[in-house]
């Protein structure tokens, strides 16, 4: 039986556990509450280049010390930055939880050496050139800019070719040192954990770290009805996302958004499923309940052929009215229910899906859950509750933005 | 609490259908894959893409379950799944809570064995195939790796696994019907079972599911020649996509284990030369990295650079020369953080019932036998530096197929 673990060192950091006595692994990581969101438009795409800065050395440590000491650990390691997150987390065998913390939180304390910076730069260009290659994420970034307009969710998390490439080391080092701080980050680890080896360890890698007060901005969003096309006539297939309010990832709504949004998108056996895949109409399309922190979305995407674009575009916005106007149906939702609930059971028996849950729990949410408590706040949903969430947010009004070749 | 080894069985039903199966008691799920030798290399010559239409078309109703009858049934069961080719099987493969996989092992049979392939449903198929053929055309990347397996592999094994345009756009409702009589066969199929199971059990529906399909021998098409050399395809992309491969062992020989260590010295973690000759030192790409992959009767090393134009050459170069340069040897040092990575990566997958469901399907096709996570480990522990050196020396890379696909082409190392 799995147990939960929470300690504060005197500098606020939040030191969280799931323990799994059953688990031959262990995972561990460090979730900051940064992201694109975040930061100045000046400093577009800075939270992902200073991720990948991270790993070029400490005071102690060059880049090619972390790496070799990491894989002399055998560990599975990584980082990734969001909109609003970015990590760093390590898989490991459970004998190599001190090493592995002990690298992780130095490089929690960058060198950000300046000849570093110059090199990896060419790095983060070249990984914005490797996306301008895939479609998929040309329309993600475009559609979150349709949308959400002024609002910072709008952020590139890459930034772009002319942003990186003004960005300099002392922005960098600014931005670092306005968000960094413990209280704005926390430690997780699941799998075969010793909690208080865990936490005498961390007071002694992170205690000095200085506390510091990080602000985040909430303004708000104005949704709109809007529509954009971007023309590529090297395109061969036609790609349409949308976006539309829903509730954040604080919000109790969450659960009933989650099985609304897999009876309406999955990839299996959803209205979209039936009305674009099946009829061979469009050979993607999904939809998703997208929760941010402090304000929440839905997501939609399909691909088809460019012929059929204009049919795929009003079979989907078609469905969408069909649930608001009548809601789902009761076996529909059970399906969705076991469907998620089955899903959430799998993720759960790997300590590193586990340790990515308890970080965005905390990071949303301050509190920790069991697998159990969701499922049981899961199965609470019924129709009527769907319905109600319908009215607050009824799939409208909806941002739609193309990409493809031809006019539209 | 059993804290030995986790458990295997191997049984094989008359028919020629192979059922293994470990069991893992430390978790609540199961994962399973049916496997039949209707990949593309099983393809016919001028159909190739029909497994993969047939591999949407079996899902629409099977049994006394229409389309939606059965894709209502599988949600009911929380099955996560999937159906898809590779180059030799046809694989549909689930995960789920282990208690309902009693229900679910008779539906995927139904699926196997009585398939309705509606005729309203064909089009709809072969048009979704023929989608997912286009949509490659914007992905580079995933271009490229269709197209270096076609010209490193001899043929039929090189094939697309989603198929060629032309057959697939020329394939009718008819044909495919005859081909899932040819090809659904239980010669050669593997039933693999990984999770919180009772052998009984499983052996007992396996008996009752399968017992009685019937079917001819499964056939591959003589292996050709492989085109090899290199390849340059134009395409207006913003990164060149670079290509390697050339062969190695195949799994099935114990010096693989020697060609395995010896690319995680090149790409296992971060601290791998590629990533920091070419990434970290030089910072010519963001993705750079090879790895070892087997057939039945050959193995190869498939490399993968991405970079913009005005670097592609002096990658390509340094790519080359890495390569080269480890027939030249590799450290001792470089030799236990390679051997460390692959022994933890061994544990870490068999905490995943879908990983260990897989692992057990690749052994039996390629070994004939399931290996336990122990025999993986010592498989890593057991060969020296002196070995894997010697392994080196004895097959020095020299011969390279190339493919790149961006604006201009680049010198090939050849």
């Amino acid at each position: 039986m799995s147990t939960f673990k929470h300690a504060r060192l005197a500098n606020n950091l939040d030191i969280i556990a799931e323990v799994m006595p059953t688990t031959k692994t262990a995972a561990i990581g460090f979730m900051v509450k940064t992201g694109a969101r975040d930061e100045n438009p000046s400093v577009s795409g800075v939270s992902h280049f200073l991720e990948h800065m991270m790993f070029k050395g400490t005071r102690s440590r060059s880049a090619a010390d972390i790496n070799r000491e990491f894989d002399a650990l055998g560990a599975r390691n990584n980082a990734f930055t969001s909109n609003e997150v970015t990590c760093y987390w390590a898989q490991i065998l459970p004998e190599y939880l001190a090493p592995t913390l002990d690298i992780l939180a130095d490089m929690m304390r960058p060198a950000l050496r300046v000849e570093d910076f110059d090199m990896e730069k060419n790095v983060i260009l070249e990984e914005i050139s490797l996306y301008l290659d895939k479609p998929g994420h040309i329309l993600y970034e475009r559609i979150m800019e349709d949308h959400f307009q002024s609002h910072p969710l709008a952020h590139s998390i890459l930034g772009s070719k002319e942003s990186i490439g003004a960005l300099t080391q002392i922005q960098m080092r600014e931005y670092f040192d306005q968000h960094y701080g413990p209280g704005n980050m926390v430690l997780a680890a699941a799998g075969q954990i010793n909690f208080d080896e865990l936490v005498q360890m961390a007071e002694h890698a992170c205690g000095q770290w200085p506390s510091l007060s990080v602000q985040r901005s909430y303004p708000p969003v104005n949704p709109a009805a809007r529509r954009h096309h971007i023309q590529d006539d090297k395109l061969k297939r036609h790609y349409l996302c949308t976006l539309c309010p829903g509730p954040s990832a604080q919000d109790m709504d969450r659960f009933s958004a989650t099985i609304l949004a897999d009876v309406i998108g999955d990839h299996d056996g959803s209205r979209l499923f039936w009305s674009l895949i099946e009829p061979g109409l469009a050979e993607e399309a999904d939809f998703s309940a997208f929760l941010h922190d402090g304000l929440g979305s839905f997501l939609g995407y399909a691909s088809c052929d460019p012929a059929r674009a204009a049919l795929v575009e009003e079979t989907m916005v078609k469905e969408f009215i069909r649930v608001r106007n009548a809601g789902v149906a009761e076996e529909e939702m059970a399906r969705s229910k076991t469907k998620i609930a089955t899903s959430a059971v799998l993720s759960g028996e790997l300590p590193l899906g586990r340790m990515r849950n308890l970080c965005s729990q905390w990071i949303y949410n301050r509190e920790f859950r069991t697998l159990e408590e969701d499922l049981a706040e899961l199965n609470k949903v019924n129709v009527n509750r769907i319905g109600e969430l319908l009215e607050k947010y009824p799939l409208a009004p909806l941002t739609l933005t193309t990409l493809g070749p031809g006019e539209k | 609490m059993n804290q030995t080894a986790p458990m295997m069985r191997v049984d094989r039903l008359d028919n020629g259908l192979t059922l293994v199966m470990e069991r893992m008691p430390d978790v609540q799920s199961a994962s399973m894959v049916l496997a039949i030798m209707a990949g593309a290399s099983y393809d016919p010559e001028h159909g190739v893409g029909s497994g993969n239409v047939l591999s949407d078309w079996i899902l629409r109703g099977a049994g006394d379950r229409d389309s939606r009858g059965l894709t209502a049934e599988l949600d009911s069961l929380g099955v996560q799944r999937s159906c898809a080719v590779d180059t030799v099987f046809l694989r549909f493969s689930a995960s789920l809570l282990a208690e309902k996989l009693p229900d679910v092992i008779p539906l995927v049979a139904d699926i196997f064995q009585r398939a309705r392939l509606p005729e309203d449903g064909f089009n709809a198929c072969r048009d979704l195939a023929l989608g997912q053929i286009d949509a490659i055309d914007d992905e580079p990347s995933q271009k490229l790796n269709v197209l270096l397996r076609q010209q490193h592999l001899p043929p039929p094994l090189g094939r697309p696994t989603l198929g060629v345009k032309e057959h697939v756009a020329a394939l009718s409702a008819a044909d495919l019907r005859l081909d899932y009589e040819r090809r659904f066969t239980p010669d050669g199929a593997i039933l693999s079972i990984a999770g919180r199971i009772s052998f009984e059990q499983m052996h007992e529906i396996a008996e009752k599911s399968f017992g009685s399909w019937t079917g001819p021998k499964a056939s591959m098409a003589t292996i050709g020649v492989s085109p090899g050399g290199s390849r340059h395809v134009l395409q207006e992309t913003n990164q060149v996509q670079i290509g390697l491969a050339f062969d190695a062992v195949p799994e099935r020989e114990p010096e693989s284990i020697l060609a395995m260590l010896a690319v995680n010295v090149l790409s296992g973690g971060m601290g791998a030369r590629l990533f920091t000759e070419i990434r970290e030192k030089q910072g010519l790409c963001y993705a750079v990295h090879a790895g070892y992959q087997s057939l039945r009767t050959q193995g190869m090393i498939m490399g993968y650079a991405g970079t913009v134009p005005e670097r592609a050459q002096r990658t390509l170069d340094a790519f080359v020369h890495e390569l080269k340069r480890i027939s030249g040897g590799i450290t001792a040092d470089e030799l236990e953080r390679a051997r460390i990575g692959m022994k933890s990566r061994v544990v870490m997958n068999g905490e995943s019932t879908g990983a260990r469901a897989a692992a057990l399907l690749h052994d039996m096709y390629h070994l004939g036998r399931p290996r336990s996570l122990d025999e993986l480990r010592h498989r890593v522990e057991a060969p020296t530096l002196a070995d894997v050196n010697k392994y080196l020396d004895a097959h020095p890379v020299q011969q390279f197929t190339l493919v790149t696909i961006g604006p201009a082409e680049l010198a090939a190392p050849n």
